[in-house]
């Protein structure tokens, strides 16, 4: 896709970004269909991570494309296209999830869960009265030394996606930009309108938890 | 505060700096502690080995499902939107 010849910028997408802005602009289709297939499907990903029924979530990802094309003119690159793409998605599956309510509670929501949110459960180090207090009393397993293979298996794929499900929204829309995406942090900082260090901490949050549900599961199948 | 059983950072310390550790956020002497510390804890070092799987099956999930765009229903909007723009 990169044109020959022509040196790339400091961000090799700007320029194709800018062509792609000025395109739908004019009102191209095949522009248009360029950013569906770009970024489709990860819209879609995230949408669900606030509203679960996949029909309402097509329907935010609808809605984020009819906003896109309304507010095209007025797109000034302040922000990349994709991040700008990313905002109104979030925004609009927030307001969504919020109407909804479904079953999330409205606390899971507002928040990031309780600030006391430990990475992993306190009863597995020795306290306190312990000569070795704040170290392993039931310490993680070698995952290497599982059978071929159980990782890779799709049941423990699905295991993964479970858990991201079971997320405070925030968490899980951190964790499935950056580790599902692949986003750079900035990125993701940008089009969540949060702070470095707060999207830090939701990372932290929701890897320690899909962590700790995979080591659940794998441990499960090591003794049947 | 500080223990020189293991190399200072408790595990349980660790398990909560991690992140910080992988998004290069540490500060010289906290990496270097954090490393000090996987070397001699094996529990910590198989955490750390853990999350790294963790990590890496998070990236698979966008492979494995593509969740196909609904591609139709996105291009009816582009033309009614374009229909509207040029009436």
């Amino acid at each position: 896709m990169q044109p020959v010849g022509i040196p790339a910028g400091p961000r090799p997408d700007d320029d194709d970004e800018q062509a792609l802005v000025t395109a739908l602009q004019r009102g191209e289709e095949a522009a248009f269909a360029e950013l569906v297939a770009r970024y489709g499907a990860s819209l879609l990903r995230l949408a669900r991570t606030f509203v679960r029924d996949r029909a309402v979530a097509e329907e935010v990802v609808q809605e984020t494309w009819l906003a896109v094309l309304n507010g095209i003119d007025r797109f000034e690159g302040r922000s990349s296209l994709k991040t700008w793409i990313f905002q109104i998605l979030s925004n609009r599956a927030k307001t969504r999830a919020v109407r909804e309510r479904r079953s999330t509670p409205f606390s899971a929501l507002a928040g990031d869960g309780a600030d006391d949110e430990a990475a992993v459960d306190a009863d597995r180090f020795r306290d306190e009265t312990h000569r070795w207090a704040g170290h392993w009393a039931a310490a993680p397993g070698d995952w290497s030394a599982l059978p071929d293979e159980r990782l890779l298996e799709g049941e423990t794929l699905a295991q993964v996606q479970a858990a991201i499900e079971t997320l405070p929204p925030r968490q899980a829309e951190v964790l499935v930009l950056r580790d599902v995406e692949g986003w750079e942090p900035e990125e993701v900082c940008a089009a969540l309108d949060i702070s470095d260090g707060n999207q830090r901490i939701l990372l932290h949050r929701a890897r320690s938890k899909v962590r700790a549900a995979l080591e659940r599961y794998l441990s499960e199948g090591a003794t049947p | 505060m500080s223990r020189t059983d293991v190399a200072h950072v408790t595990c349980r310390e660790f398990v909560e700096i991690l992140t910080d550790d992988l998004e290069g956020v540490l500060e010289a002497g906290e990496a270097a502690e954090i490393e000090r510390h996987i070397v001699i804890c094996r529990g910590c070092s198989n955490y750390l080995e853990q999350m790294r799987s963790t990590i890496d099956l998070l990236g698979r999930i966008a492979a494995d499902q593509p969740g196909e765009a609904p591609t139709g229903a996105a291009l009816a909007i582009f033309r009614a939107w374009k229909a509207e723009r040029s009436a």
